[in-house]
């Protein structure tokens, strides 16, 4: 048992709570903004993936880190 | 009683194939497994490295790294080794050693082959009122083509088949997995990679022969105008180059880690499964893992949207007629 098996775990819950907000954050505008103009709703809804598919990169990034770290705890 | 709104749902093609697929799941992937489950790994005798690992791991059976659902491949190599195997180096025997290590581009080979058995044969003979495959194969391509030429525009056109094959591609690889026995080429990271590789490759190409030589160093310099665009051009060149090779790491690794934990996920869920019904001592499990099926039925056609949109995106960047469009990351 070592400090791998806190901070992992940890750190992946952090990156996902940083990354519950900002999707939360993005994806409530967007609602907003599709409720506001329903006839551009395609093109809202490309922007609203990319930019959720770069929030919710942040977070890949900390589990495949965990995944590399894996062998050490 | 069946409400006929419902009646027509089941009836519906895509219904009955996602049945099958459920159903299959329910019957051969949780006993597989549970034979896998019984068997405990064999202590890691080979590498040296892993062995101090393991006593601080204090459960014995589990190996380390990724956990994935039996496959063909694995239970192929289970065969020849005599006991389950997961990974290529637990492995002695050559041939079990092989295909584990290729499952990655042996599961590709079949999906590509499989694409195109399904493409040639919609075109083979192709009628103007379709039967059902060209339709389905028809109703692909024109979606495809309408979503990818409508952000790319007119003059990004010749780019589509490119994309759309990407999608298609990452698609099927992503949705191989929750076929029971198959494997989703995408949980390796070598698979995504050689994908972000191909996207990074084509659009620096693309970016040379539209804008010139000179055209894309001055662009990657920041298309510095005057003298303060010059003197910070030396600060702006490495900042652009990082950026530019920042983009198939992260197409790669966006990819292979939501696949990969979906696949660990299921996994996961399938042993849960058996170890609440492992009093019985019978190879039986509960399905768990149906739910996170349906859930990942969602993220497999979304992350292959995200990848192919991204792609798409950063050929639109290298378009002259975007050049002053607002960057993407």
């Amino acid at each position: 048992m070592n400090l791998f098996a806190l901070g992992l775990p940890l750190a992946l819950g952090l990156a996902a709570l940083g990354s519950g907000v900002g999707l939360g954050r993005a994806i409530g505008g967007a609602m907003e903004a599709m409720g506001r103009q329903p006839e551009a709703i395609p093109r809202i809804q490309t922007a609203m993936i990319i930019g959720a598919a770069f929030i919710e990169a942040l977070t890949i990034y900390v589990f495949v880190s965990l995944f590399v770290f894996q062998a050490k705890f | 009683m069946i409400s006929p709104h419902l009646r027509s749902w089941v009836r519906h093609p895509a219904f009955s194939i996602v049945a099958l697929i459920f159903g299959l799941a329910l019957l051969f992937g949780t006993p597989i497994l549970a034979q896998h489950e019984d068997t405990p790994a064999p202590p890691h005798a080979t590498s040296v490295s892993d062995q101090e690992a393991v006593p601080a791991h204090g459960e014995g059976g589990h190996e380390e790294g990724t956990v994935h659902p039996p496959t063909l491949v694995s239970i192929a190599a289970g065969l020849i080794e005599g006991h389950a195997v997961h990974e290529s180096k637990d492995a002695v025997h050559p041939v079990a050693r092989f295909i584990l290590r290729y499952q990655a581009p042996i599961f590709s080979l079949l999906i590509i082959i499989i694409l195109s058995t399904l493409c040639i044969l919609g075109a083979r003979s192709m009628k103007m009122i379709p039967g059902p495959l060209q339709n389905l194969v028809e109703w692909a391509l024109e979606s495809l083509d309408n979503f990818i030429g409508g952000v790319l525009g007119p003059e990004g056109r010749r780019f589509v088949p490119f994309l759309g094959t990407l999608f298609l591609y990452i698609y099927f690889q992503n949705v191989f997995g929750l076929i029971p026995l198959m494997f989703t080429p995408t949980s390796m990271i070598e698979s995504t990679a050689s994908l972000a590789i191909c996207v990074f490759l084509y659009v620096q190409w693309t970016a040379v022969r539209m804008n010139g030589v000179v055209g894309y160093l001055r662009h990657l310099a920041g298309d510095p105008q005057d003298l303060t665009g010059w003197l910070m051009s030396p600060l702006l060149f490495p900042l652009h180059v990082i950026g530019e090779l920042a983009r198939p790491l992260s197409l790669s690794l966006r990819l292979f880690g939501n696949m990969m934990g979906e696949e660990t996920l299921i996994a996961v869920f399938i042993g849960l499964g058996i170890t609440v019904l492992s009093f019985t001592h019978l190879p039986i499990g509960v399905p768990l893992q149906v739910p996170f099926m349906f859930l990942a039925l969602l993220t497999t056609l979304i992350q292959a949207l995200v990848f192919t949109l991204l792609s798409t995106i950063y050929f639109a960047l290298v378009l002259p007629h975007s050049h002053h469009e607002e960057e993407a990351h």
